[in-house]
């Protein structure tokens, strides 16, 4: 299990650079000149030249990369075209805003997913089962911001129960503020909800399956006692590594879902450097943003050898 | 044996049965639908009737035309952008797992850093330097596919080349590449199957997100998120305009899912 976990956190750092070399050249990508593309036809010759060297573009591409490189080891993520701020600077304003709306996405589906997935492989090939696999199959096909959109024409025009857009921060109204989240974490949460309580359901059928369950229900422990602290624990190893990766998904999807509810996260700020075309903006923040699901990733992946001890590193 | 057990599978027939429709409503749009980009402005934000069965947008668009050529748009998408995916996919993970060492080592790391990013964020990333064109949004999600598909062909590649029939070949001096194209491929055709339907589903949604938040298709092209973008400023007065496309992207979406799932249960038990 050690040896798994250094290994684990060796091949970290490979992932990260190959991450950071895939932004790098997203802005190489623009076809024709970048800095035209992003000042418009009618900047100043000397604008352009300011701009090309504020982002070191006369120089050589490695040292080019080389150079962000080690501006970003020491958190100089750029500094937007628009508002001339450093861009890390407005990312730690945003970060907040997405991070409460993943997060309770985040419990949201998990709520929902754990007890109903494994009531679910209880009762296999049974009506409930059935309903239950009907649910799955439309959480993860109806489009997150389309329930986003529908939620506030029903519950925030029509019934008036909830407000509509904006936000208020958690931690200066928490109850005010949790009723602006409700729609919008629910609804992103909901894809991930079907595809935890998929999960939870599969493995816990091939948990229930195995001697030791058999032998703990031949013991004469509860039912309870036998799902909740036998069963359940060994099912949640997959499961955990499904969370791990819907949980990008809930980071790509708050991008949507910010913009159905004008949300002032992350994911709104991309969306308007896009249109602005402040291309420093976009690529730090992509860039955050992977980085975020790296990290959670290997934290999910240190979890498992927790979950499931007997994991190797192939 | 295999088409037997499909017929069997109601969930999955009745997946394909969507799918059949929604294709027929693509191809024979011009025939349902009347023209998708007709303005007409005595007819602004008219509700649902006899004349316009979906009503009509902010400029007396008819939404309902607009939805069924929007079908066309989002298979357009969905299906060229996974031909991408697949054909880049394969070839990385045949190369990949037949070669093993150095060079699985060194696609499988790139590979993982593409899975890295969040995809639609990848996307959307894509999208923001290429610009809003429909080919480009078919890159983007082409692209950001590949690992799924590298991945899958890669995992049955290694299995398939511990089994004696690729060990006889090799033992014969067949050529490489017809042992991957003859024998390994063919084998991994099952669990590609399923990945191609069920990134089908993906595709549709990725695509409908990317336009909705304006990055897809430029208006006034009648895709599905488009009308969803535009549908979110009229909230009030037609929120028909919010109903329709999401029911269409939902079905659209329900039927490669339905369909990949009875798949996955008939061809590939084990990834269930």
């Amino acid at each position: 299990m050690i040896r798994y976990i250094i290994k684990r956190l060796l091949y970290f750092i490979p992932t990260l650079l190959l991450v950071a070399l895939l932004v790098f050249f997203m802005v190489h990508l623009i076809p024709g000149d970048p800095v035209m593309v992003m000042l418009g036809d009618n900047a100043s010759p000397e604008n352009i030249a300011a701009t090309r060297n504020a982002l070191g573009l006369d120089r050589p591409l490695v040292f080019q990369f080389v150079f962000w490189l080690g501006n970003l080891v020491q958190g100089d993520f750029g500094t937007s075209i628009q508002t001339k701020q450093p861009v890390l600077q407005s990312i730690k304003e945003r970060f907040p805003v997405t991070i409460i709306l993943t997060t309770l996405a985040l419990l949201f589906s998990l709520i929902l997913a754990l007890p109903s997935g494994a009531m679910a492989a209880l009762y296999q090939n049974t009506q409930k089962d059935y309903l239950f696999m009907i649910a799955t199959v439309l959480g993860v096909s109806l489009p997150g911001f389309w329930l986003g959109l529908m939620a506030l024409l029903v519950f925030s025009v029509h019934f008036g129960w909830f407000p509509s857009i904006g936000f208020v921060p958690l931690w200066e109204d928490f109850w005010e503020g949790l009723r602006y989240m409700v729609l919008p974490s629910t609804t992103l949460g909901l894809y991930m909800a079907a595809v935890v309580a998929r999960m939870t359901r599969s493995s816990m059928l091939e948990v229930l399956r195995l001697e030791y369950v058999t032998h703990a229900r031949a013991k004469g422990l509860s039912e309870w006692k036998v799902v909740a602290k036998h069963a359940l624990k060994n099912a949640f190893a997959p499961t955990l590594t499904v969370i791990g990766i819907q949980y990008g998904r809930l980071l790509g999807g708050a991008v949507v879902t910010e913009t159905v509810f004008s949300l002032p996260g992350l994911g709104k700020y991309i969306v308007v450097a896009i249109y602005a075309r402040d291309y420093p903006v976009v690529q730090g923040c992509i860039l955050f943003i992977a980085l975020i699901y790296v990290v959670i990733n290997l934290v999910v992946d240190l979890l498992y050898s927790y979950f499931d001890p007997r994991i190797e590193y192939q | 044996m295999f088409f037997r057990r499909m017929l069997e599978n109601r969930m999955g027939m009745i997946g394909l049965a969507i799918i059949l429709v929604n294709v027929a409503v693509a191809v024979l749009a011009p025939w349902i639908a009347g023209d998708p980009l007709k303005v007409n402005v005595a007819n602004r934000e008219a509700p649902p009737s006899k004349e316009y069965l979906f009503g009509t947008d902010e400029y007396g668009r008819d939404i309902f035309s607009r939805v069924v050529y929007g079908a066309r748009i989002s298979f357009y998408i969905s299906i060229l952008s996974v031909v991408v995916a697949t054909i880049f996919g394969v070839a990385i993970g045949a190369v990949a797992g037949y070669y093993g060492r150095w060079i699985d080592n060194l696609l499988m790391r790139i590979m993982d850093a593409i899975m890295s990013f969040p995809a639609i964020l990848l996307a959307i990333g894509i999208m923001a330097v290429l610009g809003g064109h429909l080919n480009n949004v078919v890159i983007a999600l082409g692209f950001v596919y590949i690992p799924r598909f590298a991945r899958v062909v890669r995992g049955s590649v290694l299995s398939l080349n511990e089994k004696e029939f690729v060990e006889a070949s090799l033992a014969m001096g067949t050529n490489d590449w017809v042992i991957l194209w003859r024998h390994i491929l063919p084998n991994c055709m099952a669990p590609l199957i399923v990945q191609v339907t069920v990134n089908l589903a993906y595709a549709i949604l990725a695509e409908a997100s990317l336009s909705f938040l304006g990055l897809g298709a430029p208006p006034p092209a009648p895709s599905w998120g488009n009308i969803l973008s535009d549908a979110r400023n009229f909230m009030l007065d037609a929120p028909w305009m919010t109903v329709f496309p999401g029911i269409a992207i939902s079905l659209a979406v329900l039927g490669f899912n339905l369909f990949g799932d009875g798949l996955r249960d008939v061809l590939d038990p084990r990834m269930k």
